[in-house]
């Protein structure tokens, strides 16, 4: 994931020969290269760490479990049925599955199970800042 | 890469809320390909529609939701109001009182001898008609066996009756 940056582009004089050419698609500044570096930087040792203390496999436990008990899943599961009936069930693969139902499945996730676990990532984020 | 030179302090709540948004939605995304690999996986296995029957038979059995049905659609307190004849005491008792009625009735439960010594001592403090009643039947279904044995019982808590009057006569 690249991180959502505004960056400055820059012309780039210099001797260019007519049989010169070569596309630019982004200069970046120093300092902006800075923070972008430190964010990424920081991102990576958070999932490490999350990783390590098996935080993200108990988060993911944890929203599976909610997500059962609201019922999303077996929202989740009709739509499946539709895609089926669609596509044939014999012809269906897990692309088709996964590019149908992934963006209602993202958007069907109830704000209660949200809020939680978006609580449970802060106070993992604040107990580990160095 | 040390930890010290990322220091969350220097970013400010706001980058904190991104990343733990961006957080988020990995999980989120991480649980909805589970899902899509466990339903592709039943559908190509067979299993994924065995739990539906046809809609005919998923209303013949729906859950029933009426008040005084329970979910099978069946009268619940049917039997509260009936009345059951007794065949020791022949007299009419109601349906759910009936079983402790005939165990009494009979002898023959765990507390119907108690309740039978526990009368034989406090003599006449019993609480309604009902249970005197009840003692006279006991008696007469006593078996040849048991009778002796409750005679003697009947002889040693009279003499205890006894020996506590006169303990009370001594310190009064």
């Amino acid at each position: 994931m690249f991180p959502r940056f505004t960056f400055n582009i820059t012309h780039i004089t210099g001797a260019l020969t007519p049989w010169c050419r070569f596309t630019v698609f982004a200069v970046f500044f120093p300092s902006d290269l800075n923070t972008m570096n430190k964010e990424a930087r920081l991102k990576a040792t958070i999932n490490q760490k999350l990783t390590e203390t098996g935080e993200r496999e108990r988060l993911k436990e944890l929203l599976r479990a909610k997500l059962t008990e609201c019922g999303w899943k077996d929202q989740m599961k009709a739509q499946c049925k539709e895609v089926i009936k669609e596509k044939g069930l014999e012809h269906v693969t897990v692309e088709d599955l996964v590019v149908e139902i992934t963006p209602k499945g993202r958007a069907l996730v109830p704000d209660s199970v949200k809020k939680e676990l978006l609580q449970r990532i802060r106070a993992f984020l604040t107990q580990h800042a160095s | 890469m040390k930890m010290e030179e990322v220091s969350m302090s220097s970013l400010d709540n706001s980058k904190l809320e991104a990343l733990a948004q961006d957080i988020l939605s990995d999980l989120v995304e991480d649980a909805c390909l589970g899902l899509c690999f466990e339903v592709h996986r039943a559908v190509k296995q067979g299993y994924f529609f065995l739990d539906d029957t046809d809609q005919e038979s998923m209303r013949d059995f729906e859950i029933v939701d009426e008040p005084g049905l329970d979910v099978f659609g069946q009268v619940y307190n049917q039997w509260k109001n009936k009345e059951c004849v007794c065949p020791n005491c022949s007299r009419s008792i109601a349906a759910s009182r009936f079983a402790p009625h005939l165990e009494k009735c009979l002898g023959m439960g765990r507390n119907s001898s108690r309740i039978a010594n526990r009368r034989i001592v406090t003599g006449n403090n019993t609480n309604n008609k009902s249970e005197s009643d009840q003692e006279d039947n006991d008696d007469v279904n006593d078996n040849d066996w048991s009778y002796g044995a409750e005679k003697k019982a009947k002889k040693r808590k009279s003499d205890k009756v006894i020996v506590i009057n006169l303990f009370s006569y001594n310190k009064g």
